[in-house]
């Protein structure tokens, strides 16, 4: 019933989401679509934090990096070496991945407090270099590039400078990221992660190679953000070293916490309700930022799975079957010599 | 005299000053159920940390089945075939029981495909049923670990360690704040496990480990005090002044 649900609204809006170009046309509110396409991009972008918030449990403050690395790949593959657009793309998911792989193999060593740290360390050190090394990157201005075609067939011509064909291109990236996802949480390497979050020391007793899971979510987690920074790079035909700040990172936590961490679409109820508020809120009243830190702290401390977990919890209520919620969930046989104590195997900071 | 299944060879573990085991060197020999008993600090604990790979010794060896896993990994002991369960109990707590199960005994098999549904896994599932008949948590297959009560949970320790389908099955007090009707439950249990698993089972309840234990090593200070079956430790002088004639003060579960 509730999978019934679940399947129904996830349909309706997929189905909102195609028809949205000529929807929001009819209405005359087209600038909702690029607005609509940046709601995507960002929300592969917070995917990618949850991957690693939510399902391996390791709180990065530098995903922006790997956003960045992304744009860059693209812009300087388009503008300095003259490639097209596949190859370009292909670049700068390789530089991502890449620069996930190494910094990763660094980064999941520690945990916690630790590893949020290094990861903004990480952030801030190719902040700089992509700052100074303005032959390649263009320093303060950033790179700037002209669209390439997408297809060419004889005369035919399919290029993202369309604004239909740019979205429906976002859209089906965004989309194919997000079942990857679905499949990956689904699975038991997903599953593997979830023991690494939740017990790291008993997860290698039962034979996981932490580290090896650690990094390899890490390096998962920076395709998901460069894959972001690549849609980005292409839907601005330009890069700027302004989004590989910690800043940005920290907008995708935000984000995923809203949404709900370690639920599958929770990064993107997140994305799409801040960023609206954002384009709502922000040129009438400009601290609405102090709104957000607030609802982030409340969510924190009342619903740690973030508006998802509402969802959810929601829907329990309302497809449980009366009975069962009057006991109170679990039936539970009273047992007289079991001491009622609820036991935390928590060995960790 | 079969080849031992373990065998530790002049190990050593320091905590700065501490010698929580000195130059320790035992064998145990397969198909007997054995006990490591001993008051508390006495470095059991520790010996099972060092065993499977959670702390690095200072010096000395350890061989399991033949191959020398001194240094190894935790998570490539376990693929060995050696589990165990935490004295501090310590499951998946915002996993289901029944997944607590599942990532044991899917992780044993070392496949850890990252795009096929769990569902696929047939023999994985086969194993986790099995496995809550076994320990009887049937009933609690899809509650949250991190809500079970402390009996449970011990249950549930001992289920994991046994999904990865071990060898060698480590028990540190696994009996620990369990009621008098659950313990009687656990150690027929155990008793039923060691037919088809090895097993070494540190416990400081005298009574169980006296009925179940076919041979017992007596740890103090960081040294093997005596080893022998149990009407032999019963009688030892030297374990009855150290150890069993302060039996009573030594109650509190340690850390
Ligand atoms: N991780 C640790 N760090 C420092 N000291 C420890 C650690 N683990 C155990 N010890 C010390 O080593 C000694 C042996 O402890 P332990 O092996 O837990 O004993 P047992 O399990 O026999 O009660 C104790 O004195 C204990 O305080
Ligand atoms: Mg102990």
């Amino acid at each position: 019933m509730k999978a019934r649900i679940d399947r129904t609204v996830l349909l309706a809006v997929l189905a909102l989401l195609i028809v949205a170009p000529w929807l929001l046309q009819s209405m005359e509110l087209e600038f909702w679509l690029d607005i609509l396409a940046e709601v995507l991009i960002w929300s592969l972008f917070a995917a990618s934090v949850n991957i690693l918030f939510g399902y391996a449990g390791l709180l990065s403050f530098g995903q922006a990096l790997f956003f960045g690395m992304g744009m860059f790949g693209v812009a300087i593959g388009i503008a300095k070496l003259g490639l097209g657009f596949w190859p370009a793309l292909g670049l700068g998911m390789a530089v991502a991945v890449g620069t996930a792989a190494v910094a990763g193999a660094l980064a999941v060593r520690l945990t916690w407090h630790y590893f949020a740290i290094i990861t903004v360390v990480f952030s801030l050190i190719f902040y700089f270099i992509a700052l100074s090394a303005k032959p390649l990157t263009g320093g303060d201005d950033g790179t700037s590039f002209s669209m390439p075609a997408m297809l060419e067939v004889g005369d035919f011509e399919l290029s993202l400078t369309d604004q239909t064909v740019q979205y429906f291109f976002i859209l089906s990236v965004v989309g194919a990221a997000y079942f990857l996802k679905f499949l990956i949480v689904k699975s038991p390497y997903g599953m593997a992660l979830m023991a690494v979050r939740e017990n790291d020391t008993r997860a290698s007793l039962i034979g996981l190679n932490v580290y090896f899971l650690r990094w390899t979510a890490f390096v998962i987690a920076g395709g998901f953000a460069g894959l972001a920074g690549c849609l980005f790079a292409l839907f601005g035909r330009y890069a700027s070293a302004t989004y590989m700040f910690y800043h940005v990172s920290g907008e995708g936590v935000v984000w995923t916490i809203i949404g709900g961490a370690g639920t599958l679409f929770g990064p993107v109820v997140g994305t799409a309700l801040l960023i609206v508020v954002r384009e709502e809120l922000s040129n009438m009243w400009e601290h609405y930022p102090i709104l957000v830190g607030l609802v982030v702290i409340l969510t924190v401390i009342f619903a740690p799975k973030g508006l998802m977990g509402f969802w959810n919890a929601l829907l329990d209520r309302l497809t449980q079957p009366p009975a069962d919620r009057a006991a109170g969930g679990e039936p539970h046989e009273p047992r007289e010599e079991a001491a009622a104590v609820q036991v935390r195997g928590k060995d960790r900071p | 005299m079969t080849a031992p299944m373990l065998e530790i060879d002049d190990l050593t573990k320091r905590f700065g000053g501490l010698v929580a085991l000195d130059r320790v060197t035992l064998d145990f020999e397969p198909d007997v159920l054995h006990a490591i008993i001993g008051p508390n600090g006495a470095g059991k604990t520790t010996l099972f940390n060092t065993i499977t790979g959670m702390l690095k010794s200072d010096s000395g060896t350890v061989k399991f089945r033949g191959t020398d896993i001194s240094g190894m990994a935790p998570h490539r002991i376990s693929r060995l075939g050696m589990s165990r369960s935490l004295q501090i109990k310590s499951v998946f707590d915002s996993m289901t029981v029944a997944e607590n199960l599942w990532i044991a005994a899917q992780a044993s098999q070392g496949v850890m495909h990252p795009f096929a549904n769990r569902s696929r896994f047939g023999r994985t599932a086969e194993r986790v049923d099995r496995i809550l008949e076994l320990t009887e948590l049937e009933r609690l297959r899809d509650t949250p670990a991190g809500t079970l009560s402390y009996g449970d949970v011990a249950l549930l320790e001992i289920g994991i360690a046994l999904a990865t389908q071990p060898s060698l099955l480590l028990l540190d007090e696994p009996i620990c704040g369990m009621g008098p009707a659950e313990t009687a439950a656990t150690v027929e249990k155990i008793r039923h496990l060691a037919e088809s698993v090895d097993i070494i089972i540190i416990e400081h309840d005298m009574p169980v480990v006296f009925d179940l234990a076919d041979r017992i090593t007596v740890m103090a200070q960081g040294g093997v005090l005596a080893r022998g079956a149990p009407e032999e430790i019963a009688n030892n002088a030297a374990v009855r002044e150290a150890y069993l004639g302060e039996e009573e003060e030594d109650d509190e579960p340690d850390a």
